[in-house]
């Protein structure tokens, strides 16, 4: 009598799953169309990028200088210039969020310039929406250097000078930066959810017991339960992949292979962690809300997709480091934007393993304990 | 009973307990082949742990139990192959055919297909199945859905069969078929173990199994477990219509009475012994009509039940 492990059972239990799968048409539905959904909405929706930002101009000067500066600002595609009266209220449209900042410059700033002597022009910014004021002063910067080179020369710039050059992703663009992230998003969210909720419901409508009064094993069950949804995914993380490079022809410089195993590292964590919910919970709709927020929370807001971790708090910062997301958010750029090999990404690649061992044994533990008398 | 058949199943000291709740405590019985054995009590008895146990999806803390020849501490997988099991719930999946419930089943447990196809025509046959195969199980009535469940449940042709609570919530007349069903399958020598509510139901069972806060307080034939909890005769009286009830109150203080029960417009009267009783009988009015009848499960069961609890 073979009482071990049969592929056949395992078979049988996908199948099933996949005629689950194919009469709900809601599930098939949103599995497929979240990615599209997520790739649309912070691809294109959102845009980190700052463009046609109204700069307001109080030139009060008007000399050959101040043109010339105002010229400079205008010629980069980053502002959209407004003469404003300087006796006026400048601070009006700032206050009324029609304009971003407010370029003040006082008269006698090009005699000031003429004769060499300090001239200094006023920038008022808006300090409420302190991400995009930040790029903003970015650029003003950059723009008065550029400035102060035409109006004196090179030889006049000071010895030492900063110029910054973004690499990996010199446009700067916003989707580059977030659409190697959605990859993450759509693992971690599908595959915890989807998990979760078809192990839920073997239990809730009491399923589980006919599937376990028969000599079929849990690994079994496991394995054709979840096979289904895993291809579910990838076929999400494919569409991803392809909106990326096709639509916003975002480069992929690493290695595929690395990229795949990342995501079978990831995925495993997922779904172990899928299951385990469903262990716990035992009920579709609370399954659901512990997916949601286990599975969806810490992926958008911890694992540096928008907000870096570098920027957390301390405490923060070292807790990130207990979520596989986090990790596989390195390894995903990494391999898109920065071409990182194996050795540049053994660390987030070894966190991952680890997290993904570690999510598997305690949820087999916990399942075993359940299903195995 | 008649010829010793070999046991089917065989419960020693077996006990679970949920933390500080024993759920099952100390119970022994053993069940012959081809007996429909019941168990009854109310619920939280513990009557689904039992169960549970025996078909190997609990483990129990303490005792042992064999399920034909199958220890469930050794050969769980054994007696998973051995056993059918239909749950209290509906554990079909109802977005799949009824062929695909059942070939699903079928593949689980591993029967060749040419078996599985002869099989299936002829559970169709049993449970005089008329639908399509098609049909998806959630559309079926619930009687159906009910005979689908009890035919998945003994697809792979087990010796023993665990029905829990098999008509909890069905029709009269589909319990009543249901029953026929069990019958056939008793006289085909399965084992039946099957638990109920229904005390119309356990008088057709052979031996009766009570069971009380996890421990099995009597057990025995219907007939024998009526005897044995009441020796004494029963009397059914029935007041003319517009009696006070003056009488029936002195009745009740009478030293010769035990109980007195209401049933409708009727009594039980339980009395102490025999002349005692033809005392009684004598003084009770002639528009009463008084009659000795053989005491119904639910007077057994209330007796039992709540009788000890006294």
């Amino acid at each position: 009598m073979n009482n071990g492990f049969r592929w056949g059972r395992a078979f049988s239990i996908a199948r099933k799953e996949i005629r689950h799968v194919m009469r709900d048409p809601f599930t098939l539905a949103w599995s497929l169309g979240l990615p599209l959904i997520l790739v649309v909405f912070f691809g294109y929706a959102i845009d980190f990028n700052v463009r046609d930002v109204q700069l307001n101009i109080a030139d009060g000067d008007k000399s050959r200088a101040s043109r010339e500066l105002l010229q400079q600002f205008s010629s980069s595609q980053y502002f959209r210039l407004k003469q404003v009266n300087p006796g006026q209220n400048v601070r009006r449209d700032l206050d009324q969020e029609r304009s971003k900042g407010v370029l003040v410059i006082e008269p006698g700033f090009g005699r000031a310039v003429g004769e060499g002597v300090p001239a200094s022009i006023q920038l008022l910014l808006d300090g409420a929406d302190n991400s995009t004021v930040g790029i903003i002063l970015s650029y003003v910067t950059g723009i008065q250097q550029a400035t102060q080179e035409k109006l004196f020369g090179s030889s006049r710039s000071l010895p030492i000078k900063l110029k910054s050059r973004f690499l990996f992703n010199q446009e700067q663009s916003s989707q580059w930066f977030v659409v190697p992230g959605l990859v993450v998003i759509v693992v971690g969210l599908l595959s915890v959810l989807l998990t979760s909720l078809t192990v839920a419901r073997e239990w809730e409508t009491g399923s589980m017991e006919l599937l376990l009064s028969t000599p079929v094993k849990p690994l079994e069950i496991i394995l054709g339960k979840l096979t289904p949804y895993l291809v579910l995914v990838l076929i999400g993380v494919g569409m991803v992949y392809v909106i990326a490079r096709a639509q916003f022809a975002i480069p992929f410089r690493g290695s595929h292979t690395l990229f795949i195993v990342g995501i079978i590292l990831f995925l495993a964590q997922c779904l172990a962690q899928g299951l385990l919910i469903s262990v716990m919970t035992r009920q579709q709709q609370s399954a659901m809300m512990l997916a949601f927020i286990t599975g969806l929370l810490p992926t958008l807001l911890l694992s540096g997709f928008i907000f870096p971790v570098e920027s957390m708090p301390v405490f923060f910062q070292y807790f990130t480091y207990s979520l596989a997301p986090r990790w596989f958010m390195v390894v995903s750029r990494g391999l898109f934007l920065k071409g990182a090999g194996i050795f540049e990404l053994a660390e987030p690649m070894i966190m991952l393993l680890v997290l993904t061992i570690i999510t598997i044994v305690i949820a087999l533990k916990y399942f075993k304990k359940d299903l195995e008398p | 009973m008649g010829k010793p058949r070999p046991l089917a199943v065989m419960v020693n000291n077996l006990t679970i307990r949920f933390g500080d709740f024993t759920a099952v405590n100390h119970i022994n019985f053993s069940v012959r082949q081809g007996e429909v054995f019941g168990f009854l009590g109310a619920n939280g008895a513990g009557k689904t742990t039992t169960i549970r146990m025996l078909c190997g999806l609990l483990v129990p803390d303490e005792g042992e139990a064999v399920i034909s020849g199958s220890s469930i501490h050794d050969n769980v997988q054994d007696i998973k192959s051995k056993v059918g099991y239909m749950s209290q719930r509906f554990t079909l999946y109802p977005d799949l055919t009824v062929a695909e419930n059942l070939s699903f089943i079928a593949q689980l447990r591993k029967l060749e297909t040419r078996h599985f196809d002869a099989r299936r025509q002829e559970l169709f046959a049993f449970i005089g199945f008329n639908h399509p195969e098609s049909t998806l199980v959630k559309n079926l009535p619930g009687g159906v859905k009910q005979q689908m469940s009890l035919a998945a449940a003994i697809l792979h042709d087990p010796e023993i069969i665990f029905l829990d609570e098999p008509t909890a919530g069905v029709a009269p007349q589909i319990r009543s078929r249901f029953w026929k069903l069990i019958g056939k399958l008793a006289k085909g020598g399965k084992t039946i173990f099957v638990t109920t509510h229904y005390l119309d139901e356990a008088e057709q069972c052979d031996r009766i199994a009570l069971m009380r806060d996890g421990e099995i307080i009597a057990l025995d034939t219907p007939k024998k477990l009526k005897q044995k909890t009441f020796p004494e005769p029963l009397l059914e009286i029935e007041p003319p219509v517009g009696a006070s009830r003056a009488w029936m109150e002195k009745l009740k203080v009478d030293p010769a009475t035990a109980t007195i029960q209401p049933y409708g417009r009727r009594y039980h009267v339980l009395v102490k012994n025999e002349p005692a009783w033809k005392k009684i009988i004598r003084k009770i009015p002639k528009a009463y009509r008084v009659q000795i009848i053989q005491p119904s499960l639910e007077d057994v069961f209330i007796r039992q039940v709540e009788g000890d609890r006294r």
